[in-house]
């Protein structure tokens, strides 16, 4: 049996599509979405990254500003940068670039963007607000994965979730929002005994871990979905955590890298801005409306 | 084989022995006292039992407690006001609004109010938030007693296959949380999972928490395995009311390595956390290293 490949760059599209006729109702409304974002330092690494969100933004109809702050700005600077950006109403979403400098703890940023604008979803308190089911804005890359299983036609209720790797953007919140759709969910990670043994016995495994070749076919139960979340770079080009050959045999779909999960990220970041800017505006009425 | 019975009121008074010797120790080299505030809005009968045990349990360990018993009428506003007045009250370093609030309060608004440093139920959304991603928080209490007694059991839990059943915000979400930081890899069961016993007999340690009476027998149980139960549910037997978990004791104890009973089990660890939590946010309060053994 040969798997079927789940097309990231349609889903993401489609996505793309919605958002827009989001975003122009919102403009019409006077609240165009706008997202900024943030890098500090020599970011070639992220460069390509921002680009790519950019070009994004455009084709969703979110606004896009860029800034690039210096390698010494130091944490109270750019608190107090993202405290002018929470409180300026033209600003919907703030983008924290990654990697920052070892002086700059990226949690502590997180935690100075206020919860509105939080289209990243890593406040602890949107985190917190998926735990409760409360599915308003979540981590892009872990509401994108499960964007992608709820395309499928899977049942979602007591399906058996296996998640391998528990990282707190990726790992943890896919449990959450899975649980959160009635799935059993096994978290795995480097500690498990035998992952195999749990991965086998899930209708739906989804894999980010950072480490290419971990999951492989005779690990998949027959027929499930593999949503690979990992991106390696190996010899030059670009795999996930999956061994691609031997799991697409066995699973009955399965997302490539790239071109999976990758694009309904950023589709999903765009989403959340929209969802942000919705938040903000209905915020911004029931507290002040009556006045007017 | 039969299972070791966890000793959860022999091991809650240890817990609170510890923090009162904490609590003693903060008092002479820093003269700091670990204040707990308890808010309780109206009269019912249930929560004035549980707000009068931990007033006995706060003043027994030596903290200062304070009171504030309202009216079932009172006002968000009101309730809100206080709340803020504690949460810039010095000598209070934990706060507790006992639950349920009556149906014209909006509890989460209320929860959510509290400054998360005193959020000792660890009920706030950036405290779930901050569990969630695995950073320094307040932990709820039943889960957090729970795990000090699997740590106290196991030692090391890493590795270990964990299943909890029920994924309740207080319980069951939580202590998937708890299990994962300590590297077990972690089941989260409920009502919609598919052949539950199989699931269930997968687990090294094994936590209900469904409130449903006797549910998990001895046939959902790996041998040898450890069963937590977290379950309270007061149901009527041969004419006359019991308290008993959602494991169904005898048979699972036939099973298990180790079981909490219903009562005496999990239940008396609540109080003795919410003292830890409350000692534990009074320490950080002032910068002071955290009581060790006494957090997650």
């Amino acid at each position: 049996m040969t798997a079927t490949l789940i097309d990231g760059k349609a889903i993401a599209a489609r996505m793309r599509a919605e958002t827009l006729i989001e975003a122009q109702a919102l403009a019409d409304a006077g609240w165009a979405p706008k997202l900024v974002s943030i890098s500090v330092g020599d970011v070639a690494a992220a460069e390509l990254y921002v680009r790519n969100q950019q070009k994004q933004a455009e084709a969703a109809g979110v606004g896009f500003e860029s800034r690039n702050y210096p390698e010494t700005i130091s944490l109270e600077q750019l608190v107090g940068v993202l405290s002018g950006l929470n409180a300026d109403p033209r600003v919907n979403g703030i983008i924290i670039q990654r990697p920052l400098p070892a002086h700059i703890p990226v949690k502590a940023l997180q935690k100075a963007v206020h919860p509105l604008k939080d289209v990243e979803g890593m406040h602890p308190a949107s985190i917190g607000n998926i735990v409760y089911n409360d599915l308003a804005l979540g981590p892009c890359t872990a509401v994108a994965a499960v964007e992608i299983l709820k395309t499928l036609p899977l049942r979602l209720e007591g399906l058996d979730v296996c998640v391998i790797g528990h990282s707190e953007i990726v790992g943890k919140p896919i449990a959450f929002l899975m649980m959160g759709l009635g799935a059993t969910v096994t978290v795995c990670h480097h500690m498990t005994r035998q992952v195999a043994v749990h991965s086998r016995a899930a209708d739906a495994v989804f894999v980010a871990v950072g480490k290419p070749g971990l999951v492989t076919g005779e690990m998949l139960k027959p027929g499930s979905a593999l949503i690979d979340i990992g991106i390696n770079r190996v010899e030059g080009k670009t795999v996930g955590d999956a061994d691609f050959e031997s799991c697409s045999k066995v699973a009955g779909w399965i997302t490539p890298v790239p071109g999976g999960v990758g694009p309904v990220t950023v589709a999903t970041l765009m989403k959340n801005a929209v969802l942000a800017t919705r938040m903000q505006m209905d915020h911004y009425r029931s507290a002040f409306a009556a006045a007017v | 084989m039969t299972a070791k019975v966890i000793d959860g009121k022999a091991f809650a008074a240890n817990v609170r022995a510890q923090v009162a010797a904490h609590v003693a120790k903060l008092k002479e080299t820093h003269n700091i006292q670990p204040g707990l505030a308890v808010v309780l809005v109206g009269e019912d009968p249930a929560s004035q039992v549980y707000v009068r045990n931990k007033h006995a349990s706060t003043i027994e360990v030596g903290m200062a407690s304070f009171e504030h018993r309202l009216p079932v009428d009172t006002s968000e506003a009101d309730l809100l006001a206080l709340v803020k007045s504690l949460n810039a009250d010095p000598k209070v370093h934990g706060i507790l609004v006992q639950l349920p609030l009556p149906a014209h309060l909006n509890s989460e608004l209320i929860i959510n109010t509290i400054d998360p440093a005193k959020d000792v139920d660890g009920f706030h959304i950036s405290n779930v938030g901050l569990l969630g991603t695995g950073q320094k928080s307040m932990v709820p209490c039943t889960p957090l007693g729970c795990l000090m007694m699997l740590r106290d059991h196991h030692g090391k839990l890493a590795g270990l296959n964990a299943v909890v059943v029920g994924r309740s915000n207080i319980v069951g979400k939580p202590m998937a949380q708890l299990l994962l930081g300590d590297s077990c890899t972690v089941t989260i069961a409920h009502s919609r999972t598919k052949d539950l016993a199989a699931v269930c007999r997968g687990a090294d340690i094994l936590v209900a928490a469904v409130g449903r009476p006797e549910m998990l027998t001895g046939d959902y149980v790996k041998p040898g395995a450890t069963v937590i139960d977290v379950g309270i549910n007061r149901i009527e037997r041969d004419g006359k009311a019991k308290l008993v978990g959602d494991v169904h004791y005898e048979s699972a104890a036939a099973v298990a390595g180790a079981i909490t009973p219903v009562p005496g089990g999990v239940g008396p660890m609540t109080i003795a956390c919410l003292l830890a939590n409350a000692l534990t946010a009074c320490c950080r309060a002032n910068g002071l290293p955290e009581p060790e053994g006494l957090t997650a």
